[in-house]
């Protein structure tokens, strides 16, 4: 019985050994997996943006679904929607968008801004975009300053301050993040020649950088080592008889491919030579 | 043998082929997860601080689970998401789940559907899937601010006026502890920056062993109640809460796999100040 479940196992197990594939050589396995999984991410995440954000929030406050028959205005407005619907009702459904939104025409504003953003891609009217991302830019740098400043600069110096009288473990570790960081910001001081005293708190501050790197690394290896367990773990999974052995038939597959074009290979440069 | 020939052989070993040290590495990696050994694990002091944090909450509380990962720090991550979720409905906490990425909307889903049968909890009486919503700190700003404007339906399109859950539900304020499962950015940093640190909100976090260096400094100031750290802090967790999870069963492998590219590093290091000693006897 070859259930979706199956299907999707031995997948899985190709896209992995393909992507493994690479520690070998580069080679077409690898290649494919490479491109299939940029192409899935973007359609992914372009898919999941529009459901979650465009559709609901935008569009669903623009078009809120109408609880009386409209009139006026508001009916012409309702009408461009209605046009909409024509071309696809699972976006525009009829009677407007039911997500608890009410109309909100400011709304009209990130629609517009969102349209110019991809007028991007005209020759004549990409000079529109800039305008989308001047607010993109604006709205970040605003947004950002105030985090950062109130949580990584102000909460971050209060909480390097030193601690001397709650036991020695906690005084000699405020010294020791203390000195970290005056060494660490005097290495980052470049107006002043490295030289004398100076250069020598700058020297510390290089030692405590490297514990930091180290630190750093560290962690990368143990990251990088749980992904390969992670990964482990569904091969073995997956090379069990309830999913026909998926694991070891394309291991062997892809070895033998991967073994007899290194063997062309070989007899080819022979050959040449 | 002489001293000379012996560390001919030493230089040579070091300059092996790359592929060979790939698949020691695999091999060291997958014999423990064959044939466990059962290391012990114990509970460091960032990963104990996250426990007590949840672990103070009572039956009612309410706890917001942020999702900010996805398949590719899945071993990593997952473990310590499900390992909470056991804690939280352990207790009998009312839990709220938000994403800041797409995926982590997936992994969510994934989680509650081990977990929550386990505890009988219902939905939209015990937990809450809110969903997805793009944006990053924007969407932890309007959380901050009034979370009904941003999500006014959950990820299954359902009105969130209709869950019984979410009624007095209105900003962040309204959470006892925010914890964040975090991969990178959206995540941990931006829930303290735009969350926890303008509304006085507890967090946790649990995160991605990369990204730990870049999160510890939070947890040293205050701001942030413990922080869990990769599959080792999923491992202890489990340890912490008596389940033994994904996490627990990836930490003899995790450990081997340690010592055994310590120790490639110390010969790696032996090599090149052989190496180098004998070009400069030669010169």
């Amino acid at each position: 019985m070859y259930t979706t479940e199956i299907i999707g196992a031995w997948f899985a197990v190709f896209l992995t050994l393909a992507i493994f594939s690479f520690l070998y050589k580069d080679n077409p396995f690898y290649k494919a997996a490479e491109h299939l999984f940029v192409g899935v991410s973007a359609g992914y995440w372009a898919s999941t943006f529009f459901w979650t954000q465009i559709q609901p929030n935008l569009f669903g406050r623009l078009w809120p679904k109408l609880t009386e028959e409209p009139s006026g205005i508001k009916a012409a407005w309702y009408g461009i929607y209605d046009f909409f619907g024509w071309f696809h009702e699972g976006i525009f459904p009829g009677g407007g968008i039911d997500k608890g939104h009410e109309l909100n025409l400011f709304y009209l504003i990130p629609f517009l801004l969102g349209i110019f953003m991809l007028l991007r891609l005209s020759r004549k009217l990409g000079w529109l975009a800039r305008w989308s991302m001047a607010y993109v830019v604006g709205l970040a740098a605003g947004l950002r300053l105030y985090g950062f400043l109130n949580s990584n600069i102000l909460a971050q110096v209060r909480g390097s301050a030193l601690s001397l009288f709650d036991g020695w473990g906690t005084a000699i570790n405020s010294i020791i993040i203390i000195v970290g960081t005056l060494t660490g910001l005097f290495y980052f001081f470049f107006s002043k020649e490295h030289t004398g005293v100076f250069g020598k708190i700058s020297r510390v501050g290089i030692w405590f950088l490297m514990v930091s790197f180290g630190a750093a690394f560290g962690f990368a290896v143990m990251g990088r080592i749980s992904l390969l367990i992670g990964r482990f773990y569904d091969l073995i999974q997956f090379s069990g008889s309830q999913y026909y052995h998926a694991t070891y038939w394309l291991l062997a597959l892809i070895v033998i491919i991967l073994g007899f074009q290194a063997f062309r290979e070989r007899g080819r440069s022979t050959e040449e030579a | 043998m002489d001293k000379n020939n012996f560390i001919s052989i030493v230089i040579k070993l070091g300059k092996v082929d790359r592929r060979v040290i790939f698949l020691l590495i695999a091999v060291v990696v997958l014999l423990p997860l064959l044939f466990p050994i059962g290391l012990p694990i114990r509970a460091t002091d960032t990963t104990q601080r996250s426990f007590n944090a949840v672990d103070a909450l009572g039956q009612g509380d309410k706890l917001l689970l942020s999702f900010e990962y996805g398949p590719s720090t899945k071993p990593e991550i997952h473990p310590m998401a499900e390992a909470v979720l056991h804690h939280a409905f352990s207790k009998g906490m009312k839990v709220y789940i938000v994403c800041l990425w797409p995926d982590g909307q997936f992994m969510a889903i994934d989680a509650l559907n081990a977990i929550a049968p386990q505890y009988n909890a219902v939905y939209g009486e015990d937990y809450v899937l809110l969903g997805f919503r793009p944006g990053g700190e924007a969407v932890v700003k309007g959380i901050t601010s009034n979370l009904r404007k941003l999500y006014t339906v959950d990820y299954q399109n359902t009105l969130v006026e209709s869950i019984p859950m979410m009624q007095g539900v209105n900003s962040l304020a309204d959470f006892k502890l925010i914890f964040s499962f975090s991969a990178g950015y959206p995540g941990t940093v931006e829930w303290v920056q735009y969350g926890s640190d303008p509304t006085g909100v507890p967090m946790s976090t649990g995160t991605a062993s990369i990204q730990v260096n870049e999160i510890i400094p939070y947890e040293n100031a205050g701001q942030l109640r413990g922080v869990i750290a990769g599959m080792p802090g999923a491992a202890e967790y489990e340890a912490l809460i008596g389940k033994k999870g994904l996490g627990t069963s990836g930490m003899d492998a995790q450990s081997i796999a340690h010592l055994v590219i310590v120790l490639f590093i110390i010969f790696g290091n032996i090599t090149y100040f052989l190496e180098r000693r004998r070009s400069e006897k030669k010169y």
